[in-house]
């Protein structure tokens, strides 16, 4: 298919392009290619891309080798400590570190005025509970840690606000210098005309949805290592973004990029939070400097809980309409969100304007500022809590109407992307809906089973929709070393996702390399060519292709080389396992002959990634069932199985992916039934800021999981025919649990997580009415 | 003090004022067993202490004299690929981890109970497993990874060319 970009695009020239990172869409100036692989069409026959290879840097992780941050020592190193307020508002009158620096082992403190401006650290105001105020370096981890308790903190109490109402309220407490809430409120999106819309509809229902604060909780926290070279400074960090970390340090600190080293080898975990430089890794830095000794500065796990970012919660007040066939008419939500101390409008609308195929949708948001710790991307951040609100008046409506769930969508399926009216470069979502309904045994027409009195059992369903093209800029080298090994270099990271194996994959397929010569070498600013961060689920289709144009660059090369020897034109060769044959003979020479002849000259191909085709809406698209059984007395839910199926263009390794299905479902399992942050309004403070308070799913809370994408490639999307996957399983999730439950105990559900006290009274409402 | 651990036996200061995760990690330069919570909520730090499962975090290092300790280092003897223990190679095989930072303490409580317990029915290991949190939700490949060397499937040494073997090299078409 012809890849149409804006502008004149000829190899070597520029282009303007768009790329969309978690739902947001900027506009970025690429270079073209010099050249373009040809697409790997959906009847490509591939041989390495698309196989169930075992993850190629598991045996690291399953041997206690993987060296993550918290695990790095250099010679000599110290530790710090972070101090944290302990009130959400006012200002420091004194900080006493007298105590703190008397005891054994500390060496330096950092207090109020002691840190750059560009770290925005340690300043006397105080707007959340947890912010940053001090920090102490000593010589043990342990020998901080004491210090830190030791440092007296008077401070001077001011008013404060930690909930969207108290916030907004007339009389309210100023949050922040600026107002306590985002410029411009309420966002508005909408298309169509809203009163016509609900003019139009047979059925209209009304609900308000609630959703909590989800804490990310990596089991690795944040952490940094500092260490200086003269002028030079080096940070090993847990992070997405080695690059984005590089620029926030340099900023920051005011020394030039070139003279920061970011690097990341293995990361315990992200899923959005660990996106760029923070708190620790400046303490770090400024420590190292200093003391002139390399620094580790790793958060304790309050710390974690308390302060390192999460989903934001979210009212939405939904009004949605549709004839008595089903066709939808009108889709408007009133949306409040309180961010933390900053934040973004990553927000729950956006999803309501892109699943349905509806000619009337409005949503207000409102993003307000509280006396708490600031947001973060959390996987699908806003379409995870905009699915809650919409996929949950959806099925309430279908039942209204006494419409199928699954018809009702399918009724309401969206030919183009309707938000911005434009084609997908690939769209199975209708695939998902029937092969999802058809291994899930869907049909609504079932008698309800009743194990007895107590237990019922109920089954409910809900999609998604997610952008997920990735794009420029992205660069990659594929370099064949003398003994005819590969290595793939590029500056991007794995967190747990598999990155490692699927670039190798495709160096492999596209190099004709067996794949155990392959071994990707990423996460390092210094010696890798640039790639973004590993966010909006892109590392796969932003870097995958520029994966498969340097290996492509690099096999030409060696044709060419190989060519020479066997005295033959360089497209006569063909190349599979490693090993050269000139087509229709029986000549062959395998890459370490051809290297062993070629010595030290070597073979670099270079690739980068090229602008995305123009108007065109790139996305992840999926379906989940779920079954649960609910304990009438107790009100405690068991999620017994569910089933998804998702469409992410072609599937590098089905294996890997299935798990990003499998841990996507299981965090949106967690989010329904037990995950939320308590903040004590009275106190402003975090009342549950360990993992035993705050409940992450076990594994005796999971259930039978059969997650499977169906069959494709999206060639449109980008050359390798892969979007991405990570976020989307998320979103569908949490709606599908709780459309169950509310089918079990035959009452809607509103708000999650869906604790028993929950639905013990979504059933006792049920009862009055 | 003495303690063996991974079959090494070391001598140690008996004053020191750790626990044996901080024993482990900062003074033996094991840093495969992992810090989290240090508070015994998530199972991390687990390792094998006299066969039994402890939470390393909780343990008192001077109260470990004389003991044997067995960390995820130390279930592969060579350290290197030939040698993953079967539960090793059914981690691989079933992907069962993903960032990997629960992995070790998710294996030494996969080994111990598997010692206690070679045949456990799939509740018994949802249940000898539940102490261990992994926020990536590998659950459903852990639990297959046990139950398949519960079952003998990974029985063989691990030079055999089966599908547990990390050698990605011979790659058929799925």
């Amino acid at each position: 298919m012809p890849r149409k970009t804006k502008g004149a695009a000829k190899p070597g020239g520029f282009v303007q392009t768009t790329v969309e990172i978690e739902g947001r869409t900027e506009t970025r100036i690429v270079e073209i290619p010099a050249f373009e692989p040809a697409a790997w069409g959906t009847d490509a026959e591939l041989g390495i891309v698309g196989a169930r290879v075992p993850r190629m840097d598991a045996p690291e992780r399953v041997s206690g080798r993987a060296r993550y941050t918290t695990d790095i020592v250099r010679p000599g190193m110290l530790h710090a400590a972070i101090v944290r307020s302990t009130i959400p508002r006012g200002t420091i009158r004194s900080l006493d570190a007298s105590r703190a620096r008397a005891m054994p082992g500390v060496l330096d403190v950092l207090g109020p005025g002691d840190a750059p401006a560009g770290t925005r650290l340690f300043g006397r105001e105080i707007f959340y509970a947890g912010q940053p105020i001090a920090a102490v370096c000593a010589a043990t981890g342990h020998a901080a840690r004491s210090a830190a308790h030791a440092i007296a903190v008077e401070y001077d109490t001011l008013p404060f606000a930690v909930t969207f109402e108290d916030a907004t309220a007339k009389d309210a407490p100023k949050v922040r210098a600026k107002g306590n809430v985002m410029e411009n409120a309420p966002l508005v999106i909408s298309r169509g005309d809203m009163d016509a819309g609900l003019k139009a509809a047979d059925v209209i229902v009304r609900r308000e949805y609630r959703t909590p604060v989800q804490l990310h909780t990596a089991l690795e926290p944040h952490g940094a290592v500092a260490e200086w070279e003269g002028d030079r400074l080096t940070v090993w960090e847990s992070t997405q973004g080695i690059f984005r970390v590089r620029e926030n340090v340099s900023k920051a600190l005011g020394i030039s990029l070139s003279k920061v080293r970011v690097i990341k080898d293995y990361m315990g975990g992200g899923f959005g939070a660990k996106n760029g430089a923070g708190p620790h890794t400046y303490v770090a830095a400024l420590f190292a400097k200093r003391q002139g000794r390399a620094v580790r500065c790793i958060n304790d796990r309050e710390a974690e809980q308390t302060d390192s970012g999460n989903r934001p919660s979210s009212t939405q007040r939904v009004t949605i309409g549709a004839k008595k066939d089903g066709t939808l008419t009108a889709i408007f939500a009133s949306i409040d969100v309180p961010l933390g101390i900053s934040g973004w409008e990553g927000g729950p609308g956006q999803i309501y304007h892109e699943l349905y195929a509806c000619p009337n949708v409005r949503t207000e948001e409102t993003f307000a500022y509280v006396n708490a710790s600031g947001m973060a991307a959390f996987r699908g951040p806003g379409y995870v809590e905009g699915a809650f609100g919409l996929e949950s008046a959806m099925n309430a409506l279908a039942k209204e109407l006494k419409l199928d769930p699954v018809a009702f969508r399918v009724k309401n399926f969206a030919k183009r992307e309707p938000r911005t009216d434009r084609p997908y470069s690939g769209n199975s979502l209708l695939q998902c809906y029937k092969e999802g309904a058809e291994v899930f045994g869907w049909s609504t027409n079932d008698q309800r089973p009743m194990t007895n009195d107590r237990l019922r059992v109920g089954k409910g369903m809900a999609a998604q929709v997610w952008p997920t093209g990735g794009g420029p800029p992205a660069y990659a080298l594929v370099r064949m070393n003398s003994d005819a090994t590969v290595d793939v270099l590029a500056g991007t990271q794995d967190l747990g996702t598999g990155a490692r194996t699927v670039l190798s994959q495709i160096a492999a397929e596209s190099l004709g390399a067996k794949l155990s010569d392959v071994r990707a070498i990423i996460g390092d600013t210094q010696s890798l060519p640039y790639t973004g961060n590993s966010w909006g689920s892109m590392t796969t289709a932003s870097v995958g292709p520029a994966v498969r144009m340097a290996a492509e660059d690099a096999r030409r090369q060696l044709f060419e080389a190989a060519g020479a020897m066997f005295d033959a034109a360089p497209d006569a060769l063909e190349a599979r396992d490693s090993r050269i044959v000139v087509r229709d003979t029986d000549r062959t020479m395998t890459f370490a002959e051809v290297t062993a002849k070629l010595g030290n000259v070597m073979i670099i191909g270079k690739g980068s990634r090229g602008p995305n085709p123009a108007d065109t809406a790139i996305m992840t698209f999926g379906a989940q069932f779920a079954e649960v059984e609910v304990d009438l007395d107790t009100g405690i839910v068991r999620v017994l199985r569910i089933v998804a199926a998702h469409d992410a263009g072609r599937i590098i390794n089905p294996t890997l992916a299935e798990s990003q299905l499998e841990g996507g479902i299981i965090q949106g399992l967690g989010y329904a039934l037990f995950e939320e942050r308590v903040l004590d309004r009275r106190l402003g403070l975090v009342m549950n800021p360990t993992i035993h308070d705050y409940k992450i799913p076990t594994m005796a809370d999971i259930p039978l999981i059969d997650a499977f994408f169906v069959a494709g490639a999206d060639p449109v999307a980008n050359h390798t025919g892969a979007r991405g996957i990570a976020e989307p399983p998320m979103i569908p999730a949490a709606p599908a649990i709780a459309a169950a439950v509310s089918d079990a105990i035959g009452a809607d559900v509103t708000e999650i997580p869906l604790t028993p006290w929950r639905v013990l009274a979504a059933i006792a409402a049920k009862a009055r009415r | 003090m003495r303690l063996t651990v991974n079959g090494r036996v070391h001598t140690l200061d008996s004053a020191l004022p750790l626990s044996l995760l901080e024993l482990l990690r900062d003074r033996l330069a094991l840093t495969g067993t992992k810090f989290v919570c240090g508070r015994g909520e998530c199972g991390a730090c687990t390792v094998q202490l006299d066969g039994e499962t402890v939470y390393s975090c909780l343990t008192l290092a001077e109260a470990c004299d004389g003991a044997t300790v067995l960390t995820v280092e130390g279930l592969a003897p060579g350290g290197g690929e030939p040698s993953l223990s079967p539960l090793q190679r059914a981690f691989i095989a079933k992907d069962a981890a993903q960032c990997g930072f629960c992995t070790p303490g998710q294996l030494m409580a996969a080994h111990t109970l598997l010692a206690r317990n070679p045949h456990p029915t799939d509740d018994e290991i949802r249940s000898g497993m539940s102490g261990n949190l992994c926020r990536c939700g590998t659950y459903p490949k852990i639990l297959a990874a046990v139950r398949a060397v519960a079952d003998g499937e990974f029985a063989g040494s691990a030079g055999s060319a089966e599908a547990g073997s990390a050698e990605a090299g011979s790659v058929n078409a799925a």
